[in-house]
């Protein structure tokens, strides 16, 4: 019965969907105080339906109730209840409904939100977001329902379980936070159609999304770090970031999105780029949805996969819709687009924003095409020309100093025009600084992007602090205040302005991470108990091999000794080889996974991986990487979440 | 009698209630729009936009960003725009 319900729940869902639309079209045209009420509320019944199928879906899920399909294939009686529920989005179905369910706690944010305010903006806004709800309702509801029975040639006796590389913490946070970013930017999204339709097109509609860009930029931000960090920690090759295309999925709507967050900001102050901001906020949407597309449509693996599901073309289809009618209705007010005032000067604040916005689209861009390249190459020649890792980094490290660059130059610019001497005054301290930065570089023996990476590291530092500085003197000098009670009284009143420097250090202290992977040091080996091997100047002896049944899979452990070349002890590590599912009489379905350990210091990592062991002559092979900085890419990650919470915190206006 | 209960429980849930509550106001409510309740909280909201505006003109002054002959053009003309303002909103 309750599965019914959750099935009747998307169905009388998408109903309500559709009575949205049509009533607040009519109240459009009539302009019938009652019909927008009624289509508010349409709209709110469309997200409460959504709800009940998430809750009814979970529960299912955390009672084990295999007669669901999607329960029986995504968990199993052991699975702890954590990732019973993390299982919600561990499938396409399901996922599919998680996506549905935050959109519709946004949209029910939205609507109760505006409910006194926006009455000229609100009723397209909720139709752009209703529309958004309706196409992944016909998904649930007719090409992949979560709530389908299971099949009768599907045996169940225990469920399939989680894929245990899902099994991790980070697994069951990662998903929700990367969905809270892509879905976030419906929103602004809706607003722009919406700002287009009513002719809107002053900074007043930016002011209404600029919270809504943070919060969703925040989430897609931590979701990409977060998804780096399970990478690091879960998939025992050492890295955080490959170019996988799914990764690439949800950095493409972060670039443009940071593009728009930087660019809104001339907007509201200067009224300037409407038509460039729609361009962007219009693409952030669409390359949101096409993430979900690539990672949920099976193209990636081949464009056969892609023409076999019907979940692909329609998810293209809509792509496109959304591509269509947006430009179309953006090419209709074309006028309204046309900003009141034009650039003054190439060396002002605007002019330094717009070609930064230039290059994160380029960079967009360029991840776009390394990562459609496979796909256009198999449906063009009929051959499959992937581009790896090494592809990416050619094209995009440049790029990417580039804007790190920029992350420097943007704040000494002054707004409108930047005077010969203002730019001597600000300039000199940082670039003196990144000077000197790369000849100590060069001097100890660094090449190449690492010395460019660092001395700007250093420059846009050294920027930051040199606009801090003069913040905190104007105010010493003007209030006659402290050092300190000047910084955060500068900081409180201007929270965006300096929350955003955060961010920017935040960005600093993960190129410093990024660019230790230019001293990564690997090697495998083997070691019986008491034997010792050596890598990058550690010592790595094998203590002990032991054993453990756990309730979800069974481990071998060892126990590493790690020593400095001077014999003194640094830590033992304890990484693990794991069978899941190792009850299974079916051997195929039990799924080896290395559990890795890693020792952490702001210098280095010891990254330690049990590959494989033989049980007969008690040998374990091992993996053992030096990877240096890499922790200064999650303290990055901390810093650059603070700025913008300090940049999102509410102020009172007097 | 649980399964008549639960039963009903969910036609309540899923039919009467939502219906209710959507068409509610067509009974409660009265025709009409908040044109002019819109349009006063969008001049409050160009308000707020400028104050801000000037007071970060100010501080780009204040740190040295901007000379004084582009810090007086443009704070004068952020001014009038909110007298403008404000002479609408007191109307």
């Amino acid at each position: 019965m309750t599965p019914v319900a959750g099935g009747s729940a998307l169905s009388l869902s998408f109903g309500f969907s559709l009575l949205t639309v049509i009533t607040l079209l009519i109240y459009t045209k009539n302009q019938d105080y009652r019909l927008f009420l009624v289509g508010q509320r349409l709209a709110l019944g469309v997200s409460f339906f959504i709800f009940i199928a998430t809750f009814i879906l979970s529960y299912q899920l955390i009672i084990s109730n295999f007669d669901i399909d999607y329960v029986a294939r995504y968990t199993s009686i052991e699975t702890p209840t954590i990732y019973k529920i993390s299982a919600l989005w561990a499938g396409q179905s399901g996922s599919l409904l998680f996506w549905l369910f935050i959109l519709s706690i946004f949209s029910t944010i939205t609507i109760i939100q505006n409910q006194n305010k926006h009455h000229e903006l609100m009723p397209w806004v909720i139709i752009s977001l209703t529309i958004t709800q309706m196409f992944f309702l016909i998904l649930t509801n007719y090409v992949t329902n979560p709530f389908k029975p299971t099949e009768a040639d599907f045996i169940v006796t225990n469920g399939n379980g989680l894929n245990p590389l899902l099994q991790n913490i980070t697994m069951a946070i990662h998903p929700p936070t990367l969905y809270l970013g892509y879905v976030g930017f419906s929103v602004p999204f809706a607003f722009a159609i919406s700002a287009l339709v009513n002719r809107d097109t002053s900074p007043l509609w930016i002011q209404s999304i600029r919270r809504w860009v943070l919060v969703a930029w925040l989430f897609l931000s931590m979701g990409i770090i977060l998804g780096g960090w399970w990478a690091y920690q879960e998939l025992g090759w050492g890295g955080y970031w490959a170019w996988d295309p799914v990764e690439n999925a949800s950095f493409m709507p972060w670039l443009t999105a940071t593009a728009f967050l930087h660019s809104i900001i001339i907007q509201e102050k200067k009224d300037m780029l409407r038509l460039w901001n729609m361009v962007l906020i219009i693409l952030t949407f669409t390359l949101c949805i096409f993430g979900t597309f690539l990672t949920r449509s099976g193209v990636m693996s081949s464009v056969h996969s892609f023409t076999e599901s019907s979940l692909g073309p329609i998810f293209l289809s809509f792509v496109f819709l959304i591509l269509i009618a947006s430009f179309g209705i953006m090419y209709i007010r074309l006028d309204d687009l046309k900003s009141p005032r034009k650039i003054e000067s190439f060396t002002s604040r605007e002019s330094g924003f717009l070609f930064n916005n230039m290059v994160f689209v380029v960079l967009c861009f360029a991840v776009f095409w390394g990562t459609l390249f496979p796909v256009i190459s198999e449906a063009v020649r009929g051959i499959k020309i992937t581009v790896g890792a090494p592809f990416f980094n050619q094209i995009n490290t440049p790029i990417g100093l580039i804007l790190l660059a920029l992350t420097g130059v943007g704040p000494l610019l002054a707004w409108r025009r930047t005077g010969a001497k203002n730019l001597i005054r600000n300039f000199t301290f940082p670039i003196i600084s990144g000077f000197v930065a790369a000849i100590f570089f060069i001097i100890i023996g660094y090449k190449g992007y690492a010395v460019i990476s660092f001395s700007l590291c250093v420059f846009v530092t050294v920027s930051i602090m040199t606009e801090f500085s003069q913040g905190i003197r104007a105010r010493t000098n003007k209030f006659k205040e402290s050092v300190f009670i000047a910084l955060v009284k500068m900081i409180s009143k201007n929270r965006s302005r300096y929350g955003g420097y955060i961010v920017h250090v935040g960005i600093v202290l993960m190129f410093v991470g990024f660019t230790g992977h230019a001293f990564d040091r690997e090697k495998e080996f083997s070691l019986q108990i008491g034997q010792v091997d050596h890598v990058a100047g550690y010592e790595f002896e094998l203590i002990n091999l032991s054993e453990s049944e756990r309730p979800n899979h069974y481990a071998w452990i060892s126990e590493l000794r790690v020593s400095d070349n001077q014999g003194r002890f640094i830590t033992n590590l304890y990484p693990e080889k794991r069978v899941y599912f190792h009850k299974n009489p079916d051997i195929n379905r039990r799924q080896p996974h290395s559990e890795l350990d890693i020792y952490s210091t702001l210098n280095k990592d010891i990254y330690s991986i049990f590959s494989s062991i033989d049980n007969e002559k008690g040998i374990a092979f091992l993996k053992i990487m030096i990877n240096p900085l890499v922790k200064w890419v999650w303290i990055g990650g901390y810093v650059l979440v603070f700025g913008t919470v300090i940049a999102l915190w509410p102020r009172k206006e007097k | 009698m649980i399964d008549l209960i639960r039963d009903y429980g969910l036609i309540l849930l899923f039919f009467v209630l939502p219906i209710l509550f959507v068409l509610e106001p067509f009974f409660f409510s009265n025709a009409g729009s908040l044109n002019k309740k819109d349009e006063f909280s969008i001049l409050k909201r160009k308000k707020i936009l400028l104050y801000r505006q000037i007071k970060e003109l100010e501080m780009e002054y204040d740190i040295g960003n901007i000379n004084n002959r582009d810090f007086v053009q443009m704070r004068d003309k952020l001014k009038q725009e909110v007298s403008e303002v404000i002479s609408k909103l007191n109307k």
